[in-house]
């Protein structure tokens, strides 16, 4: 365990009426018709991999973009992949993950590119949108967006509804925490460099963006430090970890100035999953040792979701 | 270099030239501190398209070393790249431009990710890039006209619009680039099946009678063709050795340059080669003092 970051004190506390919080927005959003749509798009398709664009509704009846891509050969029944983005990302074609056998659902959650018609707060600015009120925060629904990407993998008769996986970095390892604890169905989850969690902790330990955009909300408005401290506990990654059951690894790298190790190592203390391991990397930032990562987290896959261990 | 390439290239900073910048700026107080005022800037380029900046300027008397960072291949705009120090900009008058397509710079054209490398890339004429490094070339202008900027202190940081802009406008006496999209693209692009360069990919599997014309449209973005032009100062980062774009791979533009050139191969660490780029930058600008305006977990403990 890295000595420096372990050894921080978070100063999070979980809301009383977290569960109820959460138990009242999934109930909003299950009474939503989910209306998949998937269209070839032959341009980004080739000889080993197939491309789709996929269209879904979310909450607030948010029509929320990503990408799909199958191998080509494959099994009746395919072990699956969610991929959740970055911060500033374009989501990507996940074209890589179908070449290690994989179906993979890459999600852009309102906001983003191909998604941001009905919602569009922009860059910087949906880290702060709406950040005095739980009830719509940008969060709130972009969470939602997320998680319902499982929902269109159990929809598709040639995903394995047991065998599904999601991974994502930074704001996408955040994600990760949040999808694997809100969904049981996710048996297997690797975050990377985990933002969004311990928020009120990271602004003080760092000053860089996108988590700069909280303090400058606070500088113009500072009375409003209790109202958005109380909003973002509602959200912080750390108070959903309790909820993760399946295995899950967690990378960080101890030198991050955009995600503070010391908010990865207590979201880690945090997990509830028996089958946790948390890979610290000296020596590097944000990437979170991702060079060299890479390999572990393609074992990790291989052995949960395809019942072999790869080669690294 | 063909004639082809300067004909294409002064007739594209003619058109330029003719149309006047009519910037707008307008302070945002959201962003600014006490020790930085950051401005959102609107400025005219070629077509004419409409392109947007934030502009910050340090507290106190200049003049200031100045950053320009030159538009990028994502659809966010930053203030300054994520993960450096909010405090730069205490330091450094920066400016971070959009180029058409791009947000804030996506009225009436929103670009696409997959989707810009090749948009229009089989007429040199309407390729959208050809107007993006006219945008970069804009932006320099505009940042050199600041009364508040040293112009003996002017770096450019990007990827391979940073090095194309320095290319085009006078100012630039530093560069510091990554090349992503323009290195020998043709050659190149087949050995990878990772975007940006896979755009190419699929463009030629799904237009393969285009060939030749993709071929010569990105014949006028070679960053060597660009790189004579190149008198600045400048660090060339290569990918970590064995990668697509190592150092070794980039040889023939880094012999190029028409400057003093520093080579640095990643070491695959955010961290080693963030800390490596502000302190050459630092360095080159008379700030003694980079320690101090470096993220926290960069600094030495």
């Amino acid at each position: 365990m890295p000595g420096t970051a372990a050894a921080h004190r978070c100063t999070l506390t979980k809301p009383d009426d977290f569960d109820a919080f959460w138990d009242d927005v999934l109930r909003q959003a299950s009474a939503i018709p989910l209306d998949g749509e998937i269209v070839p798009d032959p341009l980004r398709t080739s000889d080993d991999v197939e491309t789709f664009q996929v269209f879904y509704t979310s909450l607030d009846r948010v029509r929320v973009a990503a990408w799909y891509c199958r191998p080509r050969r494959r099994a009746a029944r395919t072990p699956a992949i969610l991929f959740t983005p970055g911060y500033q990302m374009d989501p990507p074609i996940p074209k890589d993950l179908a070449r290690k056998g994989y179906i993979a659902l890459s999600v852009a959650p309102r906001g983003k590119l191909r998604s941001l018609g009905q919602f569009n707060p922009g860059y910087p600015n949906l880290l702060t949108h709406n950040v005095v009120d739980r009830h719509t925060y940008a969060y709130r629904g972009f969470y939602v967006d997320t998680w319902r990407g499982v929902d269109f993998l159990l929809s598709r008769d040639e995903v394995d509804p047991a065998r599904i996986g999601v991974t994502g970095s930074s704001q996408g390892g955040g994600l990760t925490i949040t999808t694997a604890a809100m969904r049981r169905q996710v048996r297997a989850a690797s975050a990377g460099a985990p933002y969004l969690c311990g928020f009120m902790d990271a602004i003080e330990l760092t000053h860089t963006y996108p988590y700069e955009e909280i303090n400058d909300y606070l500088r113009l408005h500072p009375e409003r430090r209790g109202a958005v401290a109380e909003t973002l506990a509602y959200f912080d990654g750390i108070n959903f970890a309790d909820r993760i059951s399946c295995p899950i690894i967690v990378n960080i790298g101890l030198q991050d100035n955009v995600v503070p190790p010391e908010t990865g190592c207590a979201l880690f203390e945090r997990i509830g999953s028996r089958d946790k391991q948390l890979h610290p990397y000296d020596g590097h930032g944000h990437e979170a040792g991702r060079a060299r990562h890479a390999a572990v987290v393609d074992r990790f896959f291989a052995r949960h979701l395809l019942g072999r261990e790869a080669s690294a | 270099v063909t004639p082809e390439f300067d004909a294409y290239w002064r007739e594209t900073l003619d058109e330029l030239d003719r149309r006047p910048a009519c910037p707008e700026i307008e302070a945002i107080p959201l962003r600014s501190t006490t020790f930085a005022t950051l401005y959102g800037v609107r400025l005219t380029s070629v077509g004419p398209y409409r392109v947007f900046g934030y502009l910050s300027l340090p507290a106190g008397r200049g003049p200031f070393p100045a950053i320009y960072y030159a538009p990028k291949y994502q659809s966010v705009l930053e203030i300054i790249p994520q993960g450096t120090a909010n405090l730069q900009r205490s330091r450094y008058v920066t400016f971070s431009l959009a180029g058409r397509g791009q947000r804030n710079s996506d009225s009436p054209y929103a670009a696409m990710f997959p989707g810009l490398l090749t948009d229009g890339i089989d007429d040199p004429a309407s390729y959208v890039f050809r107007g993006i490094a006219a945008d970069a070339v804009r932006g320099l202008e505009f940042l050199r006209s600041r009364p508040e900027v040293s112009p003996s202190r002017v770096v450019v940081v990007g990827n391979d619009l940073a090095l194309i802009a320095a290319a085009l406008a006078p100012g630039a006496t530093h560069v510091v680039t990554t090349p992503a999209l323009f290195h020998r693209t043709a050659e190149v692009a087949p050995r990878t099946q990772a975007y940006p360069l896979e755009e190419v990919n699929d463009y030629l599997r799904a237009f393969p009678h285009r060939a030749a014309s993709v071929r010569r449209t990105l014949g006028l973005f070679d960053l060597t063709a660009f790189a004579p032009r190149v008198s600045a100062t400048t660090l060339l980062l290569a990918g970590a050795p064995g990668s697509l774009l190592d150092g070794r791979a980039l040889e023939p533009l880094r012999s190029a340059l028409g400057g003093p050139v520093t080579l640095h191969d990643s070491e695959q660490s955010s961290y080693k080669d963030g800390v490596y780029a502000e302190r050459w930058m630092a360095e080159r600008c008379g700030i003694g003092d980079v320690e101090a305006i470096l993220p926290e977990h960069w600094r030495a403990r």
